[in-house]
């Protein structure tokens, strides 16, 4: 079935951020009926101390052998990047790095290295996804510790492919920085849609439907479409059930489709807006009576985050 | 809204109920309490922090007054017969699927399918419906003051949908029977389906049935419209081109 939420603060005063990835634990955990599988979340708006942040995953027994993580550190070297830390969480791995090239290069570097898959590679964001519910993952990884701007989530029930880690959203938009893509539901021409930007030379790591709503999405950001135009295409280029959500640097898009199939609801005050397939997931978080607000079909919304300038004080 | 004006009738709390804390209970518990409170014959219940949880109230098949001190989930009050409860908030979706007979009021506003296949009894929101208002009714009525969203009335057999407000796309998309009447505009009808105007004597019906269920006079629109089958879709009634030339008629 699967559930989506996200959550952005509109106006932040210099360094300011805020505890989105403890309220993206909540709201995924109220509506943990809706996918027991796996759970993640993109938290952005982070300040990283390097380039970038790039969250590695090595599935099986290849994490116990540290070769493979070896071998990536120098896939990223032999680029002309440089490791700056990297800390492990099992078969997880958070690096952070430092490369001035495009983010393509260094990404097929790294998958160039058997045994790696990447999660996110981001400059101000990163995706913690892993088996289990939103409290598991806290436990795991952290997430609740983790502020930023602005942020999406996910919780899984498995119906187009396996039930693992890999085929967990988030779903970075390969090899683009910092956009990802939660879904709730299944797309039909999944196998057309693919086929159509391996042939513009777009890789794909898994035989997930809801990957290539975000490199869809990141193609047309790419040829400097606004995401809301992006989104709005998308309502007739994607064929399937879908209530989606991207997360880029600067804020979040939604798109819904034709047939209202999949649940959307909205919290939005001057101070921030939250989005989830259920009000009890916005509940769980925003406790005030405002009121919800329930798009119908055929519906593209867009936030921004607007990063206020410091000039003595909150402009 | 205009069905808003009516507060005053509806939410005089009982100080002679029992109230549930449904923060408390599992889903479960929070059901097998309310069947237990009704069977030994307490049956004026406040509900308090449903915190728009699910399947909150299922199966309560006796005269009850219930009144939910905020919104509910999914599937609230659904395969109930002979309630009478009150939701002081939103409801998500499948609000009073398969109502028998009683009423249930919500002040705000409800998710899709609303009042799925219910078979009597009236749903009453003051606020804006979602999508699929009404799917597959068999009977009763569902009133809605402000819009109905996408789907409205989709495949009914039965009953009445009444929208002060406007109507979504595919208004009445494969209705058998039912009618749905509207006093703001359509988006678009359904498949199969045709708009009529309202006679008199169906005005005064319709504004007979709003002001039971607590609208004010002058918050009705002054005319209705409605949404009916063309009646072609089940009666099979589309030929294709050469068996239309040789039918004998």
């Amino acid at each position: 079935m699967c559930g989506i939420a996200a959550v952005l603060y509109k106006v932040q005063a210099g360094d300011q951020r805020h505890p989105v990835g403890r309220q993206l634990r909540e709201m995924l955990y109220a509506m943990r009926h809706r996918g027991v599988d796996s759970t993640g979340v993109t938290v952005c708006g982070e300040s990283f101390g390097t380039d970038y942040v790039a969250r590695l995953f090595v599935p099986g027994e290849n994490a116990v052998d540290a070769k493979v993580i070896t071998e990536a550190k120098k896939a990223v070297m032999g680029i002309g990047g440089s490791i700056d830390s990297i800390s492990r969480v099992g078969s997880f791995f958070r690096v952070g790095l430092d490369f001035k090239g495009d983010v393509r290069i260094l990404a097929d570097a790294i998958l160039g290295v058997p045994g790696v898959e990447i999660h996110s590679i981001g400059r101000s964001s990163e995706i913690i996804k892993d088996t289990g519910d939103s409290y598991e993952l806290d436990r795991r990884h952290d997430i609740s510790r983790l502020n930023g701007t602005h942020g999406v989530g996910h919780v899984r029930l498995a119906t187009e492919s396996q039930v693992d880690i890999r085929h967990s959203h988030p779903f970075w938009a390969y090899p683009f920085p910092d956009i990802s893509v939660v879904h709730n539901g299944q797309l039909t021409n999944y196998h057309t849609l693919t086929r159509k930007l391996q042939q513009r030379g777009y890789r794909f790591q898994t035989h997930n439907d809801s990957e290539v709503i975000g490199v869809y999405i990141a193609d047309k950001l790419s040829q400097g479409i606004k995401l809301g135009d992006a989104l709005e295409q998308s309502l007739d280029d994607l064929d399937g059930t879908f209530t989606y959500v991207v997360s880029t640097d600067s804020g979040i898009g939604v798109a819904k489709d034709r047939w209202s199939a999949k649940p959307f609801v909205i919290f939005e005050t001057g101070e921030l807006v939250g989005v989830a397939s259920e009000e009890v997931a916005l509940r769980r978080v925003f406790p005030e009576n405002v009121e919800r607000f329930e798009p119908q079909e055929h519906t593209v919304l867009t936030w921004n985050v607007a990063l206020a300038p410091v000039i003595g004080g909150r402009s | 809204m205009a069905l808003r004006k009516a507060d005053q009738r509806v939410s005089i709390s009982d100080s002679a109920g029992v109230v549930v804390d449904a923060r408390k209970l599992t889903t479960r518990e929070f059901n097998v309490r309310l069947h237990a409170l009704l069977s030994q014959g307490k049956t004026r219940i406040t509900i308090t922090n449903p915190e728009a949880r699910h399947n909150l109230g299922v199966g309560l098949l006796q005269g009850c007054r219930l009144e939910f001190e905020g919104s509910v989930g999914y599937y609230c009050l659904s395969y109930c017969d002979g309630i009478d409860a009150t939701v002081k908030g939103n409801s998500g979706w499948g609000l009073g699927d398969n109502l028998m007979s009683g009423r249930i009021i919500v002040t705000r506003n409800v998710g899709s399918s609303t009042g799925a296949s219910m078979r009597g009894g009236e749903i009453i929101v003051w606020g804006d419906a979602g999508a699929r208002t009404g799917i597959s009714m068999k009977g009763g009525t569902v009133i809605v003051a402000g819009d109905s969203g996408f789907l409205t009335g989709f495949m009914m057999q039965k009953g009445r949908i009444i929208v002060l407000g406007d109507v979504g796309s595919a208004a009445g998309d494969s209705m058998y029977e039912g009618i749905i009447y509207f006093g703001g505009k359509v988006k678009s009808l359904g498949a199969d389906a045709k708009i009529e105007p309202v006679d008199r004597r169906e005005q005064k019906e319709v504004v007979g049935i709003l002001m039971s269920a607590g609208a004010r006079l002058e918050d009705i629109p002054r005319s209705f419209k409605k949404i009916v089958s063309k009646k072609k879709l089940y009666h099979y009634d589309s030929l294709e081109p050469l068996e239309r030339d040789r039918m004998v008629i």
